[in-house]
């Protein structure tokens, strides 16, 4: 049935912007782990990809999590000569994690969540007006 | 004869099942709004200039030759709006968020209007079968 495969897509959605939360929350609980040898490099920064994928049970392109990349730019080097991760100039490799990115990335899946819950919300409500046809 | 074999129930029920495809259609343009390269799509509504030749549009006859011809005298007067260019962003999507849920919205809107007058229809067969309630 259609309606139920409807609500099956924006379940895929659902999940893979469930999934980018999970790994923005990584990022950003992360975002100050140090290494712990000295001159060793820290967390890299993750970055979540979506890919279309042809779903032939439900025959619809639905979305789903790709691999998980990382972030190839430099790390941040604070002067922390006391830190126990610290190279021989007294520098610290530090995480390449902005919070404030990580932030508005955040908001960008919450709101595209919303936007799949909404199209399940008015599919429900459409089915349920299929259904109220029974009662007339 | 069936249900179905009635214009108005055959029309909307093709409506219906038209609004059921379309939700499938925004549920993927919705579900894929992050993903890079992909294109919303959306359903052409259906026409039907086959079954409504039957009903027809009332018009005024027009029996001089002198008369002026009545409004609605075939055409849409509707136009469909056409995008030329898509809203691209730098990955290559191109799903407005914001138009998606307008169309959701509406698509749901227009459902809850055809399921209303099918039971409408329902209800004057019952009418005319002598069942009340």
């Amino acid at each position: 049935m259609d309606f139920l495969k409807s609500m099956a897509i924006a379940a895929t959605g659902l999940r893979a912007q469930a999934g980018r939360m999970r790994i923005i929350s990584e990022n950003i609980a992360n975002a100050d782990s140090t290494p712990s040898a000295p001159g060793a490099d820290p967390y890299r920064r993750k970055i979540p990809t979506f890919q279309t994928e042809f779903d032939r049970a439900v025959g619809a392109s639905v979305v789903e999590l790709g691999k998980t990349v990382t972030d190839k730019s430099d790390f941040q080097l604070r002067y922390e000569p006391g830190h126990p991760a610290a190279d021989k100039n007294g520098n610290v490799k530090y995480p390449n994690v902005n919070p404030l990115v990580e932030m508005t990335d955040m908001r960008e899946a919450q709101r595209s969540y919303q936007a799949n819950i909404n199209v399940i919300t008015a599919t429900r409500r459409m089915l349920q007006r299929t259904i109220d046809i029974l009662k007339a | 004869m069936g249900l179905t074999d009635i214009p108005i129930f055959s029309m909307l029920r093709t409506r219906l099942e038209w609004a059921q495809a379309r939700q499938r259609v925004l549920a993927e343009n919705v579900a894929n709004s992050d993903t890079p390269n992909f294109r919303p799509r959306d359903l052409a509504p259906p026409k039907f200039d086959s079954l409504s030749a039957s009903t027809g549009p009332v018009r005024l006859a027009t029996t001089e030759s002198g008369h002026l011809p009545g409004l609605g005298s075939g055409g849409d007067s509707f136009r469909t709006e056409k995008r030329g260019a898509y809203d691209l962003r730098p990955a290559g999507n191109a799903v407005n968020i914001e138009d998606e849920m307008m169309k959701v919205a509406a698509n749901q809107m227009d459902y809850q209007a055809v399921t209303a007058l099918y039971t409408r229809s329902l209800n004057l067969l019952k009418t005319a079968i002598g069942k009340v309630g």
